[in-house]
């Protein structure tokens, strides 16, 4: 008998978990079926909701076929570039901003906090009118923004959506001035949350202003910024509002993004499958994106 | 827009509980139960109200059921696009938008709905009987696939203070087609030597999206020679030379307007609201949009009410009339439908002229009936009193008018959802192309797309 055998024989015997058991945890008889009970509804939402419509918009969009329509449109090809520069600038531009924001209004004082509630105002107001009341005041012929510039200045403003790259980037700034009080709130949250003893001993060794904000707040945020950039950029690629309702995607289909260019497919052109296959085509930036925000979220626990 | 009056509700109740009476022999003996509708909200509340008591009439007089939801037009287009697609369909929704009958007609999704329409076919007319006959490519075959009940054309707007600020009168806007456009380009030069900084002649719909543009194209089109681009046999006709110059002409004339700023810049970028918005706020004298919505909007101002005047189209350049283009509404069925009878019963009243007009009037007149007789027996339709609706009844329903060119095959209404000529327009309009050159391409693409579409019998 050799070494190994001897160990084995000398381990107490211990019971076989069973798969049900391993399910139970450590919850016994009633309690199970209680907890079974309290959360079939909840599965059987996911799976009509979630599960379903996912596994039918990808059996839609899963024809070879459509994809060489897709990528030969050159609509498409337009609506990827802008997409992208949809996320760079709308993403990156959001987050910096909110990162400064959070910074100001971390300043004691009930100006500031009366600053807040004003700065949350964009957030709190309902998306559609106000993308439709921009769309109305970049018009180029009677907006309130050429009128402004006009009346105040004397100067004949451009006609903001009748460009590609000036209603594009009407949209961005739209996506920014809309969402921005909602990720500095956010942040805002971040920096409250930074222990003041952290800030004092900080301020004891001379980190004032920029070094303070350099060497001991944004290491203790970054993990937070990482992840609400990643978390920004999922929703941005979902965002059908701005587009639709400050350019409809025009002039001449050139500022669409993915997700107005699935409806616009989808519905517009009557085209359902099509429409799919544009939205399931942004699934190779947005897989990564998830699975990175997934592990981000499990490797953070002991930081911000 | 209208608000609802007690009197007017109550008007509306009389003449349907008559129309009712009438109605009753049309209501077949099908065994009582329940029919799924899809209807559209109407433009004014009465509409709604008028549909939700003759749905209530009927069901009093068929012992059926109609289970309806009345949906806004947007969400409307994209719930039937679901619903076929995912095959849970109602037992009946209206063609929102218009182009879906020849679509689902094509892909065999649609009910014959030929008995229907034959209870009423004497009194529809042509164009409308036209526009429901299309084309099933799994049969093989054409039939009737929608049930007409209303029409819409687009018939021009004018802001008559503008026409007389500027040194005009009224009459002395020409007859002819590119000559009546033009004049609105010297009211502009007038009323810009006046000082009127923002205000533009043409109110031209040059955008790529919504119906608008399509519909300012086929006019066009139709007025410069070119209605047998497609012929009731369903074949393109790219090769006519005679089709080939009014495309030509139809691609030029509205972007050189443009170009030349008597068309608001933004008219590149207008979705179908901002044309009414520009016209409403007199930025544009004249504005060629579908519907007398524009006037009805403004119908509690009895000022601006008066001050706009509705005309219908100009001759041609030769001096012969243009036929207005016109689109229907019709009832669809879809196959897959629980209760297709049921549904043909309720198409069967509700298209009797004695209840469509009620329907209708409940609307204002912002759809014309495409029964002749109901504006002829009605006074109320030919009405001198009302400064728009008899220009527009007269150019929608009792001129000449000709259907969609989806009807005769559904490729163009793929053309007209790519927005490949208002493509050409921005070609030309941003890119400088030629107007040729421009058309050439629309050409290309035109019978791309006619290729898939083979109709093999007609």
């Amino acid at each position: 008998m050799n070494s190994a055998s001897v160990i084995e024989l000398g381990r107490p015997v211990a019971p076989r978990r069973t798969l049900l058991r391993y399910w139970q945890g450590t919850l016994r008889g009633s309690e199970f079926t209680w907890a079974i009970a309290f959360v079939i509804p909840y599965i059987a939402v996911f799976f009509a909701f979630v599960v379903y419509p996912v596994i039918y918009g990808g059996w839609m969009g899963s024809t070879p076929r459509l994809y060489g329509e897709l990528f030969s449109d050159p609509i498409y090809q337009e609506t990827v570039v802008n997409t992208l520069l949809f996320l760079a600038f709308g993403v990156n531009v959001k987050l910096f901003l909110a990162l400064l924001m959070s910074g100001f209004f971390m300043h004691p004082g009930w100006p500031t906090k009366v600053l807040l509630m004003i700065f949350v105002l964009p957030w709190a107001v309902p998306a559609l009118p106000t993308f439709i009341s921009i769309h109305w005041m970049l018009n180029g012929e009677w907006g309130l923004v050429n009128n402004a510039l006009y009346t105040l200045l004397g100067v004949e403003g451009p006609s903001w959506l009748n460009t590609r790259w000036l209603a594009l980037g009407a949209a961005i700034c739209s996506h920014v001035w809309k969402w921005l009080p909602f990720w500095t709130v956010i942040l805002l949250a971040g920096r409250m949350s930074i222990p003041h003893e952290i800030m004092d001993a900080a301020k004891v060794d001379g980190a004032t202003g920029l070094r303070r904000f350099i060497y001991v707040t944004f290491p203790l945020l970054a993990n937070l910024y990482l992840v609400l950039t990643l978390l920004a950029t999922i929703f941005l690629l979902g965002d059908f509002n701005t587009v639709t309702f400050v350019t409809g995607g025009g002039p001449a289909n050139s500022t669409h993004v993915l997700a107005t260019l699935g409806i616009r497919d989808a519905y517009d052109m009557g085209h359902p499958e099509l429409g799919m296959a544009a939205v399931l085509s942004a699934l190779p930036l947005m897989i990564p994106l998830v699975i990175i925000l997934m592990r981000k979220l499990r490797t953070t626990e002991v930081q911000l | 827009m209208g608000n609802l009056s007690r009197r007017g509700i109550l008007r509306a109740s009389v003449q349907l509980a008559a129309a009712g009476a009438l109605a009753r022999p049309y209501i077949a003996n099908a065994a009582a139960t329940t029919a799924t509708v899809w209807w559209i909200q109407g433009f004014v509340q009465e509409e709604d109200v008028a549909f939700r008591e003759i749905v209530a009439e009927y069901q009093k007089v068929s012992g059926n059921t109609i289970d309806y939801s009345i949906i806004p037009y947007a969400p409307m287009r994209q719930k039937i696009v679901s619903a076929v697609t995912s095959g849970l369909v109602p037992d009946l929704f209206q063609n929102s938008p218009t182009e879906l009958i020849a679509l689902y007609a094509w892909d065999d999704r649609l009910v014959d709905v030929a008995d229907v329409i034959d209870t009423q076919r004497t009194e529809y007319t042509e164009t409308a009987l036209l526009s429901a006959f299309c084309y099933n490519s799994v049969q093989k075959r054409r039939g009737y696939y929608g049930v007409p009940y209303t029409t819409a054309a687009l018939p021009n707007h004018i802001w008559r203070p503008l026409v007389e600020k500027a040194g005009y009168k009224m009459e002395d806007i020409p007859k002819t087609w590119d000559a009546y456009y033009d004049f609105f380009k010297d009211v502009q030069r007038k009323l810009r030597a006046q000082g009127e900084r923002k205000v533009y002649g043409l109110g031209f719909q040059v955008t790529t999206n919504g119906n608008d543009p399509n519909n300012t194209f086929n006019y066009f089109l139709i007025a410069y020679g070119g209605q047998d681009i497609v012929t009731k046999d369903g074949k393109l006709h790219l090769d006519d030379p005679k089709v080939r110059q009014a495309a030509i002409k139809a691609l030029a004339y509205p972007a050189t307007a443009y170009k030349e700023g008597f068309v608001p810049p933004g008219a590149i970028n207008w979705n179908d609201a901002d044309d009414n918005n520009a016209f409403h706020s007199k930025q544009i004298v004249m504005d060629l949009d579908g519907t007398i919505s524009t006037e009805v909007a403004v119908i509690h101002n009895e000022q601006d009410y008066k001050d706009i005047v509705t005309m219908g189209l100009p001759l041609s350049n030769e001096g012969k009339p243009v036929p207005t283009q016109v689109a229907n509404a019709f009832g669809l069925i879809p196959k897959g439908a629980k209760n297709v009878a049921v549904a043909k019963e309720f198409l069967k009243f509700f298209i009797q002229p004695s209840v469509n007009n009620v329907y209708l009037k409940a609307g204002l007149g912002r759809n014309v009936p495409c029964m002749p007789s109901i504006a002829k027996n009605d006074p109320w339709w030919l009405d001198p009193a009302d400064p728009h609706r008899v220009a527009y009844v007269t150019q929608g329903l009792l001129g000449p008018t000709v259907p969609s060119l989806w009807t005769f095959n559904p490729a163009y209404a793929q053309v007209q959802n790519e927005h490949v000529w208002s493509t050409g327009w921005t070609d030309i309009m941003t890119k400088g192309v030629a107007p040729e050159v421009a058309a050439e391409n629309c050409f290309k693409r035109i019978e791309e797309i006619f290729a898939k579409y083979p109709i093999v019998q007609s």
